[in-house]
């Protein structure tokens, strides 16, 4: 190393950025990037069904969409990047070197979540538009776009949170899903308010042009309403999560 | 309740890391039971069999358990509440969890950056400390057992602690690389850091540490300078079970010996449990004695040469 380097004043990445590119480089190996992009690969396929479907583009994708990719890919999707930035790593063990430092709680949460949602806008997002533009509803693309990349990262701060709050992370967040979300979700709209599946979608139907009567739900609002539930409902799931964070009870791998 | 420092050897005179009747439980299971004792600069040994609260132990000292009762103190702060303890404070945990993704190099300049370092060679000086500088550049994951639990020794040094934590860390290292880190954790102790290592090895404990706390069972067995402890074990009674052709005729010589303080005769398996204070002088005269009584040995074996139950010893 040259002298100047040597002496040229030299600080250390903020903490929030260190933990940010940790989790990038560190949470997500080649497995989990095939395990995210293979429901991606589904909602394209969702695209080619809704050209089979008897009716118009725009309306054969928004149906096919609000059951398959909202209620299907994407929670699948983020379930997997949730359950990487923290539950996967709490398993294993080496999460340690992480909570072991002097790094407040709240950068922590905040850090992994960053780094779990930018990969969600990357992947589940895109492949929603996508989606909309194979299925011959290019007009729709915007629409898919917005209400993927809230729902999905609404799922990272749910999926943040389960992993703060259980050690099996993976149960849990399925059972989430699909008993909560798809049981009682359907059933009770108070759930469905809060829900990331029911919410995306319908941000998803208030921000299309003509949408299906059939995909309305009375009670739940829609388009920028329900976007700004969203975020509401994510800051609330990231304070959850670094309330237990705080408190959390490492065991190792082993036990 | 007082306790005096000066002559309880579980409590270090200037002590870093104070643990203060401190109980552990999970579900039934008791870790750690009521437990006292404290660690001052220099390296300490923390000796038990497999399943005693050894891990517990330094999981509650490095905050990663909390305690059901009782109190963990380092530096006087609660590792569990106060988050900065960590800026001084560094685990080594046994686990070969690693970030497998990452760079030696990524995983050593992540906990500077974490601890805010601002000596841009400590990272390397980390590294090249545990022989990892010239592999640095390569994933962790792809480390051996032993080059993966040097990676996490560059890791918690990284911080220059003054409180190191570390948990079996001499397993999985090659014979070199063990006389290597034998004299690291000496040296650091010779700074004057705390440091802190588990073993359930009581050579490699002799040879790290001069002060040791045994635990058995959760709770606290014995402490003192290695030789206190060695010498309590060694008078310790032994016992050896022994198989041959004319048990009662052998049994009536050994009574004959010095060195045996007595003698069962197991009548239903036709085995002989014999217990000395002298095991080895009972090795070397045995088959002497039983060539000159014509009794053929057909087994001789400890039955508690284990430290497991030289340790069952100390704590009866």
């Amino acid at each position: 190393m040259s002298t100047a380097a040597a002496t040229r004043p030299w600080r250390p990445r903020p903490r929030l950025l260190a933990i940010l590119v940790y989790t990038w480089q560190s949470c997500f190996p080649l497995k989990r990037w095939a395990a995210i992009l293979m429901p991606c690969a589904g909602a394209l396929l969702f695209g080619l069904l809704a050209r089979a479907v008897d009716a118009g583009p725009d309306r054969a994708f928004a149906n096919v969409a609000a059951e398959g990719i909202f209620g299907l890919v994407m929670p699948i999707a983020a379930l997997v990047i949730g359950d990487s930035v923290l539950g996967a790593e709490i398993r294993s063990g080496s999460f340690y070197f992480t909570w072991l430092s002097p790094a407040p709680t709240w950068q922590i949460v905040l850090g992994r979540w960053v780094g779990g949602s930018t990969v969600a806008l990357v992947t589940i997002a895109p492949a929603a538009a996508l989606a909309a533009v194979i299925a011959g509803s290019p007009s729709s693309a915007g629409a898919a776009f917005v209400a993927a990349a809230v729902g999905s990262i609404a799922y990272v701060a749910v999926f943040i949170a389960i992993g703060c709050l259980t050690r099996r992370t993976a149960v849990w967040s399925l059972a989430f899903v699909f008993l909560v979300e798809r049981l009682l979700g359907a059933a009770l709209t108070g759930i469905a308010q809060l829900s990331p599946t029911w919410e995306s979608r319908a941000i998803f139907v208030g921000l299309l042009d003509n949408p299906p009567n059939r995909l309305r739900r009375d009670g739940i609002p829609e388009g920028v309403d329900a976007i700004v539930r969203m975020l509401i409902v994510t800051v609330v799931l990231l304070v959850i999560a670094n309330w237990r964070m705080r408190h959390l009870r490492l065991s190792g791998a082993a036990d | 309740m007082s306790i005096d420092v000066q002559t309880d050897p579980a409590l270090a005179t200037d002590a870093t890391v104070e643990v203060n009747a401190v109980s552990v439980w999970f579900g039934p299971k008791v870790a750690l039971s009521e437990l006292t004792c404290s660690f001052g600069p220099g390296v300490s040994g923390l000796l038990g069999p497999n399943g005693a609260g050894k891990t517990t132990l330094m999981r509650a000292i490095a905050g990663l358990t909390g305690v059901n009762e009782g109190a963990v103190r380092v530096a006087g702060l609660d590792p569990r509440r106060d988050r900065s303890v960590h800026s001084t404070m560094a685990l080594v945990p046994e686990d070969e969890a690693v970030p497998g993704g990452l760079t030696a190099r990524q995983l050593v300049h992540y906990m500077a950056d974490l601890r805010r370092i601002t000596d841009r060679e400590a990272p390397d000086r980390a590294l090249r400390t545990v022989d990892l500088l010239d592999v640095a550049d390569r994933q962790v994951g792809t480390f051996s057992k032993g080059m993966r639990q040097r990676a996490k020794i560059a890791a918690a040094l990284v911080c220059d602690p003054g409180v190191l934590v570390l948990d079996e860390p001499l397993n999985g290292a090659d014979p070199v690389q063990r006389l290597h880190l034998i004299a690291l954790f000496k040296q650091l102790g010779a700074d004057g850091r705390t440091v802190i290592v588990s073993s359930h090895v009581l050579n490699e404990v002799e040879r790290l540490a001069e002060r040791v706390i045994v635990l058995v069972h959760g709770r606290l067995a014995a402490a003192g300078g290695h030789r206190a402890i060695r010498d309590a074990m060694d008078d310790t009674p032994r016992h050896m079970l022994i198989r041959c052709d004319d048990s009662r005729r052998l049994a009536a010589a050994l009574v004959g010996l010095e060195s045996v303080s007595g003698v069962t005769f197991e009548s239903k398996r036709d085995e002989l449990i014999v217990q000395t204070l002298q095991a080895r002088e009972v090795a070397i005269a045995l088959p002497q004695l039983a060539k000159s009584a014509s009794i053929r040995l057909l087994e001789v074996r400890p039955l508690d040469d284990s430290l497991e139950s030289l340790f069952r010893e100390l704590v009866r």
